[in-house]
């Protein structure tokens, strides 16, 4: 990867390949130690590492269920139509 | 799982527990609200048929309840728009996918915030991404399943829904990081 270094015993590719389980808490404590070292030395990994976990935390704010986006939930009427649709399933079963 | 059998009230109550988040997947995956309609409702008849053992399909059974209702909803989406499910990715180096999403690059990190900001934005830049990357981001960004349900639910390992899902986050980056780009540009030609 263009620039970049070794800091800590970690060149800045594998912070890159390391940083979804990261974020999402699912390295060992010895290899997330690791990681913070080499983010604590490293100012790219760190914005670019910082910059990663605010992407996925718009993401949610977005898109999640607390988005309230009018597109995104089922009209009242969806769970009557479902119903319907099943009677006439068994009708013709 | 009590709907087997037509219990048509646990039947009911399964509806009503999982039908607004996958809506929300189906209408990620889909291009018309309309359309996410109809996939949610013959997602809940394929599962309906199912636990009546009319086709004699796979049953609930020990896996997730959860990530089977979007396995359904998933096939029955891309069944609609005629697309085989698993089809290969463009394949790009993550280190290709780190530069694009401005690892190493002078950019403005106020000017990404401010994308990130605008969830209209954020939501454009989702929409604008390949069905395996958005579908993944769906699940386990947004519906927050776990590592092990999103997996199941996409029919992967473990191992490969994290390296989709790490892949497709960064491709949302790009996304946006290009998006604050033209943002900039637009101002500094304003200001010249």
């Amino acid at each position: 990867m263009k620039g970049e270094r070794e800091v800590a015993g970690l060149r800045c590719s594998e912070v890159l390949e390391a940083l979804g389980d990261y974020l999402d808490g699912a390295l060992s404590a010895s290899r997330k130690a690791t990681i913070d070292a080499h983010l604590s030395g490293c100012d790219i990994c760190e914005r670019f590492g910082g910059e990663y976990a605010s992407v996925v935390q718009a993401l949610k704010a977005a898109a999640g269920p607390m988005a309230d986006a009018d597109d995104e939930h089922p009209d009242d009427e969806a769970f009557d139509r479902l119903a319907g649709r099943l009677r006439e399933t068994a009708e013709t079963s | 799982m009590a709907a087997e059998g037509g219990d048509q009230e646990a039947f009911a109550q399964l509806v009503s527990r999982h039908q607004a988040p996958i809506f929300r997947f189906v209408r990620g995956l889909v291009r018309t609200r309309a359309e996410a309609e109809d996939v949610l409702q013959d997602t809940f008849l394929s599962v309906w048929r199912t636990v009546q053992g009319q086709t004699g399909g796979k049953k609930a059974g020990d896996s997730s309840v959860r990530a089977w209702l979007y396995t359904i909803a998933r096939h029955t989406a891309y069944r609609r728009g005629r697309r085989r499910v698993g089809q290969p990715e463009h394949f790009e180096a993550l280190d290709t996918l780190g530069a694009r999403a401005g690892w190493g690059t002078e950019q403005s990190p106020e000017a990404l915030l401010t994308v990130l900001q605008s969830k209209a934005l954020v939501r454009e830049a989702l929409a604008r991404l390949a069905d395996e990357d958005r579908e993944v981001l769906l699940l386990r960004d947004i519906e927050e399943l776990s590592g092990a349900e999103t997996a199941a639910a996409l029919e992967l390992s473990v191992p490969a829904m994290k390296s989709r899902l790490h892949r497709a986050r960064l491709k949302l980056f790009a996304e946006l990081r290009s998006t604050s780009s033209a943002h900039q540009q637009q101002e500094v030609g304003h200001e010249g």
